[in-house]
């Protein structure tokens, strides 16, 4: 099955907003759409594979960032991809500010409720995206 | 050469978010951090070779580095040399420890063993970073007088090298020159005079930091001359 959307978080090691917004990918890829959506590492694309870059020039693109330095949205649209949405989890905390995330390796109660409202924002923006789900 | 910041050891994971490998490469790599090598390695995210500016490009050109990748594929250490510098070390999670079915769990969730791979992973990073930059103190030391560790250890990450960069207008462009400041003072305590010009020997250690294309070396040469003698004069 073709997804309707990539979904691209940042892959920031060393701070807390990268991690919630791996796990909101996850949350959205594994668990809310798995059936429309599918999670891609920066790693290839850094390296620019031609698989993957096939994939990312066919199907629109939810980027997922930590912070303003925006790697998953500028890797992605350097590659060649259609980036339709660029999240920074920065804003998702200001529309829920009660949910302070803290943790890198382990996120606390917070991280992970912000981490999944964002992924539920994620998937009713995968829900709108117009891209059909298409047999592979 | 000129001093620049600090010698540590730099440490590039895999990110691959889709296997358990990437994340035992995420979590070693923060073992060696805050816990086995707090005081001596820094570590900067593998996407901002591409998405940051020339400090980050110039990570691997000022510190030695250590790709950890989770499969052969090899994304951090292959990703690493074609952006910034050769790695003086490589670690494969999947040669550690070939994998058998989801024993080790999965990318959001490691199981049991996967932890304990995290463990071996790191030790053996960490192993490559006193073989990098000669075993730690730890000899001879009172208890009292060894480097904290773990529980207080800050990560020195990412978004940013810590490796100076100056931006300078050069054929029309605005470019981020790495090393300039230090450079510059390394130039000025040697006693170069700007009214000297930019040799072809000072224009070689700014092309160790910075890729200059062959055919804008003058341009480079000119913008470094001027703002060169501006810090010089400012320095007075």
């Amino acid at each position: 099955m073709k997804p309707k959307a990539l979904i691209i978080p940042c892959s920031g090691i060393g701070k807390t907003l990268g991690s919630v917004a791996r796990e909101s990918a996850f949350r959205v890829t594994e668990d809310l759409r798995p059936e429309t959506s599918r999670l891609m590492p920066l790693s290839p694309l850094v390296l620019g594979e031609e698989e993957t870059r096939e994939i990312l020039a066919s199907t629109p693109v939810v980027a997922i960032d930590g912070c303003t330095k925006s790697c998953a949205a500028k890797v992605a649209a350097e590659r060649g991809g259609k980036v339709d949405q660029a999240l920074q989890v920065s804003d998702a905390f200001k529309r829920h500010r009660g949910l302070k995330p803290e943790g890198v390796a382990e996120l606390n109660k917070g991280g992970l409720q912000l981490a999944q409202a964002l992924a539920e924002e994620v998937a009713e923006l995968v829900d709108r995206m117009g891209g059909e789900v298409k047999n592979a | 050469m000129p001093e620049l910041p600090v010698k540590k050891v730099g440490i590039i994971s895999c990110s691959g978010e889709e296997m358990a490998e990437g994340t035992i490469s995420r979590l070693a790599t923060r073992r060696v951090l805050e816990t086995l090598q707090p005081e001596r390695t820094v570590t900067i995210c593998l996407p901002l070779f591409l998405a940051g500016g020339e400090g980050e490009r110039a990570f691997a050109r000022h510190y030695p580095t250590i790709a950890i990748d989770g499969c052969e594929k090899r994304c951090a250490a292959r990703g690493t040399e074609m952006y910034s510098g050769k790695p003086a070390g490589s670690i494969v999670v999947s040669d550690l420890y070939p994998r058998r079915n989801s024993e080790l769990g999965s990318a959001r969730r490691l199981s049991n063993q996967g932890h304990r791979l995290v463990k071996t992973t790191a030790a053996a990073t960490s192993k490559l970073v006193d073989r990098l930059l000669g075993p730690r103190p730890l000899v001879g030391l009172k208890p009292a007088e060894r480097p904290a560790v773990a529980t207080k250890a800050v990560v020195t990450c990412s978004c940013g090298s810590g490796i100076p960069v100056k931006t300078l207008t050069i054929a029309g462009r605005e470019i981020e020159v790495a090393a300039l400041p230090v450079i510059y003072q390394s130039w000025r305590d040697s006693g170069r005079m700007p009214d000297q010009g930019v040799s072809p020997e000072m224009v070689q250690l700014v092309r160790v930091y910075n890729p200059i294309p062959e055919n804008e070396e003058d341009a480079w040469k000119q913008a470094i001359a001027l703002d060169y003698a501006r810090f010089c004069s400012e320095a007075k």
